[in-house]
């Protein structure tokens, strides 16, 4: 063992890079579970002890699990099933049923789901028989059968919680929530949602029969513990097969490099400023991982900042650099349009008005177009959602006469003309003058 | 309401067999000494005469009553056929207590010898639908199960019955399939003689039944043994049909064989579990299975009034042979369901006892179907275990209710959630209400909701005017009762200060008033209380401060919180949302709006600026936790922005995360 070891210390630098792709794409893409939850000690000790009690002493529970998105709820939850599975009076006796509210949309599907993933009788191979009615008997009936000390705990997980509080009369809550609260197999229902006023949403005899334990993981992340986040989010795992890479890899991602370059704290800084949730820092991680190359075995400072470019990047600065002139010319009528009327809709034709005039007063390099080939470049601003018709009957109004609003704010506008390549002079001045 | 059958049904005649041989002049009704039945179109005519075992139309197609005949009788006009019989019980029809009584495991065919007085003994000849069928020579041990004051001292009998092979073709299957199989040798020797003549054979004295109850004891081994199923009705199996000899000399049962089919419906369960569960260990672990809401409690305190009118009600009703309506409200986790188990635990015990007539108790519940129509599908169900359409068990069920049946007992329908049962037409309301007033339907139905003015809010007349105007409101409970429930559930176990308890019981009653809640609050204060010292075993009462910390967890607003933990952008951005309100004078406004505010506020705060798609994304982001409502994502830019929470509280938060 310990000879192969040695031998693979010096593996090439190109399967040194697979390989650190290999682990951290599948830690930022995957969603591979950390040892340990990181900030949440506290809700990680509530959450385990309450499902280690559904599981050992067959306490019925319900608990919902709130945080924003990227949170880790997840994440949570999962490291406490993993953690629960590993204990060996547990691992058989718990029954989990996962449940999606975007997936079970309706209650006949998530009834279908619950029976065919806890195996009832009336499951054959992947199909559950039986119309909605049967199967809703059939498992309350298979519930109300068990009881605490004999049968095997039922953990019923509800993602996107709130999206089951939509279903019909939330029948599937009521009778989950009402096992849950009654001497009948012990289940457990968790919920999972980012939603605070969740509570709200349940129906009165719902929410009665909830238990009203509510988990929040609310990061209160510190910046400090934000780069640390960002280290060990970068850092290879202690198992990897070549030492001194690994040695190389993680000195390139201490503290002192970091500090060194203020840009890039700077970066990170704007960073944990918009959001502090993993699931953006991943992206940008993702970001700067995809740089590294056997020729450039190491990530630099500058991919970060690279990579955090391409993340802060505004959508729509793209498109505008793809239009042509007299699409930009069109844009810059309405932003006039917009100054004049504070805000009010504007049709073709005013915009047009508005374009013939400059073309009148100033321009010099901008031929006169033929009024088809403005409505059609107005068309392609409209194709592209720069601006938005404000009616909804289109069919009455003339194509002319329809009422559209502008999509763009002015900074995104002259930012755009700031960037453009080769934009007329007269074009820019007639966008930054106060009045067409 | 649709009636169809799915089976054909066949028109019976039904004749006197010769003259009439007596006539009582008081009754003014003539004695007859045979019954021919025959069925329409067809030649085969059947007699039935006194002493033999017939089948009596029921209320279920696949199961007829059995009854013995003992008299025929009909009027002057010769217009009425009526007949004397002597009831016998089927096992699915005697009840579960009774048959704890029998103290064996009775074969599935066995009848049992009805001696109950809640039934009518006098039956519409027409009824009759056949000769109990079976060929050969069976033994029906009558067991008198209906005595009041049943004890080993009640004589039994034994019958022997010879009956002729009679199986009439508009039987359904499993009557049809009805065989007897000869239970000793003896009788199986014995011709099989047409005569359908019945005699007493053997009567056992009490000394010996003694005898034989001892006898049984050891050899009480599983069913499949002393019964042994039709399959392996070779030589092999002597030695089983020699047991069941011995049984049936002892313990005297009556079998009417049928090929069991396999069950219909699989009865389904969740799987059982490996390790046993654990049992609680120390004072908090048994609080906190006493205090979950599942524990049944020993009793129902604070309910004693409600009870009582409740227990009144039924009890008169099941007394009488009548039907009623009544009405319960209160706000959920009040124990309205839980005060009706209640009544209904102690009226069975009552009726164990022989107090009041028997009565079966049927419970559904509007929230348990999805479809309000599933309400007859699943009280004809738990009547008489059939799975039939919706609209086919309210035909049966409106049979059922309306028409006499000769041997009824009440039943007591709790028809819980009520308010999801309303249709439009509203007619399962009507029928559920409508049937108690039927004469023979001896129906009691309790209704439960939450609001108090249902009736007058949601039913129109004709429903309102039959649920009738016995009403009852649950009160929610105050804080008092609160506390005698949490205390009347620990029932002396010492987990609590008393302060702690009046705690909860104060807030949760100034709240709701809903014991659920209370009862999950110290839940979670237990728990509190166990993690907050090191060792578990060393923790001590549960204290002020740790129901303190289950009522903040609880009741406690997340959005304060949430608005601190949020990131520096999101924070400007709601500030950026009230400034903006502010200038508008509105609770509302569009992104756009309030992204020039989000600008000039990052300005001032020496920030970068952002992007505007970074802006929408923190905008969307507040929207998903629902601190911001939000419009469709798709009006971009134009989507109108408004708070969920006050803008108090916002810059309440945004005040002390600064400072």
């Amino acid at each position: 063992m310990s000879k192969r070891k040695v031998k693979e210390t010096h593996m090439p630098v190109g399967e040194c890079i697979s390989q650190v792709q290999m682990i951290l794409r599948e830690r930022f893409c995957h969603q591979r579970l950390p040892e340990k939850p990181v900030g949440m000690e506290s809700q990680h000790k509530h959450l385990l002890e309450l499902l280690r009690r559904t599981a050992v002493h067959g306490e019925s529970n319900s608990v919902l699990i709130v945080g924003p998105r990227g949170s880790g709820k997840t994440m949570l939850l999962n490291c406490v099933l993993r953690e629960l599975l590993e204990v060996k009076d547990v691992n058989k006796n718990v029954l989990p049923v996962h449940l999606n509210g975007l997936l079970q949309t309706d209650d006949r599907i998530a009834l279908k789901e619950i029976t065919r993933q806890l195996n009832l009788e009336n499951v054959v191979g992947d199909k559950v028989f039986g119309s909605f009615a049967e199967n809703l008997a059939f498992l309350l009936e298979a519930l109300k059968k068990g009881d605490r000390s004999s049968s095997r705990p039922v953990l019923f997980i509800l993602d996107e919680f709130d999206l089951f509080a939509h279903h019909k009369n939330q029948t599937l809550l009521y009778n989950l929530l009402d096992v849950s609260q009654s001497a009948q197999a012990p289940v457990a229902v968790i919920g999972l949602t980012c939603r605070l006023d969740v509570l709200e949403l349940l129906e009165k005899r719902v929410k009665s029969r909830f238990s009203h334990r509510q988990i929040h993981l609310l990061s209160s992340l510190s910046f400090i513990q934000y780069l640390d986040n960002v280290r060990s989010q970068l850092s290879l795992p202690q198992d990897f097969p070549d030492t001194n890479f690994y040695d190389e890899w993680n000195d390139g991602i201490k503290v002192r490099h970091f500090s060194s370059y203020p840009q890039l704290v700077d970066v990170l800084q704007r960073h944990y400023n918009s959001s502090k949730d993993f699931r953006s820092l991943h992206l940008l991680l993702m970001l700067a991982l995809s740089r590294v190359s056997a020729s450039k075995p190491a990530i630099k400072p500058t991919d970060l900042l690279e990579a955090s470019r391409v993340c802060m990047v505004d959508s729509k600065a793209n498109i505008l650099h793809g239009l042509s002139i007299l699409e930009l010319c069109l844009i810059i009528a309405m932003k006039h349009l917009n100054d004049i009327y504070e805000g009010e809709p504007f049709n073709f034709q005013m915009v047009h008005n508005e374009f013939k005039k400059f073309l009148q007063r100033k321009s010099h390099s901008i031929h006169n177009f033929d009024k088809p080939v403005v409505i059609k470049a107005f068309e392609h601003l409209q194709q592209l959602e720069l601006i938005k018709s404000m009616d909804s009957s289109t069919a009455k109004i003339q194509k002319e006469y329809q009422l559209m609003k502008l999509l763009l704010d002015h900074s995104q506008i002259m930012e755009a003309l700031q960037k453009y390549p080769q934009c007329p002079t007269d074009v820019k001045q007639w966008a930054m003058s106060a009045f067409g | 309401m649709v009636r169809y059958f799915t089976r054909l049904r066949m028109r019976r005649i039904y004749k006197w067999g010769g003259r009439p041989y007596i006539f009582d002049r008081k009754l003014k009704s003539y004695g007859f000494e045979y019954l021919n039945m025959s069925v329409e179109g067809q030649e085969a005519v059947t007699t039935v005469t006194p002493g033999q075992y017939i089948l009596i139309e029921g209320n279920d197609d696949e199961y007829p009553f059995v009854a013995k005949l003992l008299k025929f009788f009909g009027d002057e006009s010769h217009k009425q056929k009526k007949a004397l019989v002597q009831w016998f019980l089927r096992l699915s029809e005697v009840p579960q207590n009774k048959k704890l009584l029998l103290g064996r495991s009775p074969h599935p065919q066995e009848i049992f010898y009805y001696l109950g007085r809640a039934c009518d003994n006098e039956i519409n000849a027409e009824s009759i639908l056949a000769q109990c069928p079976g060929c050969g020579i069976i033994k029906i041990y009558c067991y008198p199960l209906f005595l009041h004051n049943f004890d080993a001292e009640t004589p039994q009998w034994a019958l022997e019955v010879k009956v002729e092979s009679c199986v009439p073709r508009n039987m359904t299957r499993q009557t049809a399939l009805l065989n007897t199989r000869p239970l000793n040798p003896e009788a199986s020797c014995t011709n099989v003689s047409g005569g359908n003549t019945v005699q007493l054979t053997n009567k056992v004295s009490p000394a010996r039944h003694k005898k034989s109850l001892e006898h049984e004891k050891p050899s009480k081994a599983p069913p499949s043994q002393n019964l042994p199923n039709p399959d392996d009705a070779g030589p092999g199996s002597n030695s089983g049909l020699e047991k069941e000899l011995r049984n049936s000399v002892c313990f005297p049962c009556f079998l009417i064989q049928v090929t069991p089919s396999t069950p219909r419906h699989a009865t389904p369960s969740i799987p059982s579990r490996t390790v046993p569960a654990r049992q609680p260990g120390n004072i908090l672990e048994e609080a906190r299975a006493r205090l979950h809401v599942s524990s049944v409690p020993e009793s129902l305190p604070c309910r004693e009034q409600e009870f009582q009118d409740i227990y009144n009600f039924v009890e008169s009703k099941v007394m009488d042979g009548t039907g009623g309506c009544m009405y319960i409200s209160g706000v959920p986790g009040t124990g309205k369901t839980a005060t009706i188990h209640e009544v209904i635990r102690c009226l069975q015990h009552a009726s164990d006892m022989d107090e009041i007539p028997t009565f079966r108790f049927i419970e559904i519940n509007g929230m348990k179907m999805t479809d309000p129509h599933q309400a007859y599908v699943q009280i004809l169900q738990k009547l008489t275990d059939q799975k039939v359409t919706a609209d086919h068990a309210a035909a049966l069920l409106e049979k059922r209710f309306s028409n006499p049946a000769p041997k009824k007992e009440t039943t007591v329908l709790l028809v819980d959630e009520l308010d999801l049962l309303w249709t439009r037409k509203q007619n399962v309301m009507y029928n559920l209400f409508d049937w108690p007033t039927r004469r023979h339907a001896r129906l009691v139905v309790l209704t439960i909701a939450n609001t108090m003015d249902l009736p007058e809010r949601i039913m129109i007349n004709r429903v309102a005017s039959r649920l009738g105007l016995t009403r009852m409101s649950f009160q929610p409970y105050s804080f008092k009762q609160l506390q005698q429930i949490i205390t009347s559930r620990l029932n002396k176990v010492k987990a609590f200060e008393e302060d702690a308890l009046q705690l909860v019981s104060r807030k949760v009653a100034a709240l709701s008033g809903d014991a659920r809640r209370c009862l999950d609050i110290c839940r979670r204060a237990t728990e509190i209380c166990e993690h907050s010292t090191s060792h578990p075993s060393s923790a001590g009462l549960v204290r002020m401060n740790h129901v303190m910390e289950a009522l903040d967890e609880m009741f406690s607003s997340s959005y304060i919180t949430a608005i601190r933990c949020a990131s520096l952008q999101e924070q400007l951005f709601l500030r950026a949302v009230i400034a903006e309100f502010r200038r508008l004078g509105l609770e509302e406004a569009t992104f756009q709006q309030v992204f020039v505010q989000h600008r000039a506020l990052s300005r001032v705060e020496g920030l970068q600026p952002i992007s505007v798609s970074e802006g929408l994304a923190v905008c969307q982001r507040l929207g998903a936790c629902r601190l911001l409502l939000l419009e469709a994502s798709r009006l971009d830019m134009l989507q109108r922005v408004r708070l969920n929470v006050s803008q108090d509280d916002v810059l309440y938060a945004l005040k002390a995360v600064r400072d």
